[in-house]
């Protein structure tokens, strides 16, 4: 196990975002964590970074390789934080500080994780943006210079700059279209293949589940309401939730309702 | 993709005000900066032989009630009021900037109680807070500073804060959250450029209201004391001699009325480069 999530509680001072979750993460699997918008999934993961809001309030025990992320002190936390835990976001364009190019992003990144040799972070920037097929030039250019499906890209060679063992992924292909989308998705395939760490695939979108989950969490209203393998949740849904939203995800392709062929087709 | 073009610059029909306005605001600065190092008089000396004469080439200004040549302590007098002006304003910037961008971003009790201290300075008016320290400090023109700093910072702190909190709302925060950045780093290298646009618009506002402070109150006696020229005490000085000499009282009127309207159209030029509703429209 390389996170386990025991009872966790997320509050706010009104009601509970979030109930009793717990979930466990094996290295180098994917997933999935599906539910509808508002179930707590985001929230859930960033309690895992200990990236709430000051008004949110996390009870219970995050376990992340042998140890307690909610007793770290806020230095510690800030090395696990990009260093073994990454994560990337859903908004592409808000991700990079608009005056800054992706150089410079990159750059105090590793600079923030103790890289010191400017020629180490010169090497580790290109060879990153390589990684996911970018041409170096990129880190000259700012932000709004570079699409949708590019900025996602440098997100997720952002992400994996410092080889992390956990990469948070939240709803990375919900404001792309869907041909971006599908690209994002196999390239962070293929990446996490390459690296071997875990990835916690927050969607509500049952295509990407198909495609490329090894398990499958589904939340709803901020309690998990079913867990397990994905062939298991896919083609034996348990509760009558997973089954509704199963059955409302649109179906592409040929093969089992499920798409397990399609995926085994790719 | 090498096409893409920066918009920095922004045709603006007014751009020529502001332009000008820049253009002698710097022309002032760098007179009061020359009357620095070169004096032709003593601006305190007296000459009571020579009072409240008229313009001459020796006095290209006159003089005043104490025979002082009026051109350089006009000078002078810039160089105090506008000097004090920027001090005052600066100060008030560094105070007010870091207040407002730890008390937006860390948010909580940080916040709380951060914002309660500024509306407590909030609470009194600028003429009232310079009133009372003069009062406690005795006039010059040191605690007037004080007294406009104590005031102004809160405005720029406010600013600060309600910019940071929408800003650090936004991804780009998040993800140097995620990515181990310290706080400290954020604020200075993310948030605050981000911001500096706004708050060197609110300042360039503030400058010509701050100018006009120092006068005003200098001119009812609290700010700079005699024999120390400013243009407010040069015009209570010469208020008595308003009938028969009304130019000295045009002259330091004058100086102040064009540098404040100046720093005014400098601001508004500043603030429609910055402006937030033309970035969304273009």
């Amino acid at each position: 196990m390389i996170l386990s999530v025991e009872q966790l509680t997320i509050i706010t001072r009104e009601k509970q975002l979030v109930k009793n979750v717990s979930l466990a993460i094996r290295e180098g699997e994917w997933f999935a964590l599906v539910g509808q918008s508002g179930s707590g999934k985001s929230v859930l993961s960033q309690a895992i970074g200990q990236m709430l809001a000051p008004n949110l309030k996390a009870e219970g025990k995050i376990t992340f390789q042998k140890k307690d992320l909610l007793a770290l002190s806020k230095k510690e936390m800030r090395t696990v934080r990009g260093g073994k835990i990454a994560y990337i976001f859903q908004d592409y364009q808000g991700s990079f500080t608009p005056f800054r190019t992706i150089g410079q992003h990159l750059d105090e990144y590793q600079k923030a994780h103790g890289v010191h040799s400017i020629k180490t972070r010169l090497a580790q920037t290109k060879e990153a943006l390589d990684s996911v097929g970018l041409n170096e030039s990129v880190a000259d250019q700012y932000p709004f210079q570079l699409s949708g499906g590019q900025l996602q890209r440098v997100s997720i060679a952002m992400a994996l700059l410092l080889s992390p063992d956990l990469l948070i992924a939240d709803e990375i292909t919900t404001a792309l279209d869907s041909v971006s989308g599908h690209r994002i998705l196999e390239l962070l395939a293929k990446r996490q293949k390459e690296t071997g760490c875990a990835i916690l695939f927050i969607t509500h979108d049952w295509r990407h589940v198909r495609r490329c989950a090894d398990r499958i969490a589904v939340m709803k209203e901020g309690e998990m309401i079913e867990s397990g393998g994905k062939h298991r949740i896919l083609d034996h849904p348990q509760h009558h939730y997973t089954k509704q939203l199963i059955e409302a995800a649109p179906i592409l392709g040929r093969g089992l309702p499920s798409g397990l062929q399609e995926a085994g087709n790719r | 993709m090498k096409d893409f073009s920066i918009p920095l610059s922004k045709k603006n029909k007014h751009s020529w005000q502001g332009a000008v306005a820049f253009v002698v605001v710097a022309a002032a600065l760098a007179g009061a900066i020359y009357t620095f190092f070169y004096l032709r008089y003593d601006p305190t000396l007296t000459n009571m032989g020579g009072r409240l004469q008229g313009m001459s080439m020796e006095h290209p200004l006159g003089t005043d009630h104490l025979g002082r040549d009026v051109l350089t302590r006009l000078f002078l007098g810039g160089q105090q009021t506008i000097g004090y002006s920027f001090l005052a304003l600066l100060a008030a910037l560094m105070i007010g900037v870091p207040f407002g961008l730890v008390s937006g971003y860390k948010r909580g009790w940080v916040d709380r109680m951060f914002m309660r201290i500024a509306d407590g300075f909030l609470a009194f008016p600028d003429t009232i807070v310079a009133i009372v320290l003069s009062g406690l400090l005795g006039p010059g023109i040191g605690n007037l500073v004080l007294a406009i700093v104590m005031v102004k910072w809160v405005s720029y702190a406010r600013l600060v804060r309600s910019s940071v909190l929408s800003e650090s709302q936004k991804e780009y925060v998040l993800i140097a959250r995620t990515n181990g950045l310290s706080s400290k780093k954020i604020m200075v290298k993310h948030l605050f450029p981000h911001i500096a646009g706004h708050v060197l618009v609110l300042a360039s506002l503030d400058l010509g209201k701050i100018i006009l402070l120092i006068s005003s109150l200098s001119y009812i006696g609290l700010g700079a004391q005699p024999p120390t020229p400013e243009w407010g005490a040069m015009l209570n000085d010469s208020r008595p001699y308003f009938q028969s000499m009304p130019s000295l009282m045009i002259y330091p009127g004058l100086a102040i009325v064009i540098v404040v309207l100046l720093t005014n159209m400098m601001g508004d030029y500043l603030r429609d480069r910055f402006d937030v509703k033309k970035e969304v429209q273009s």
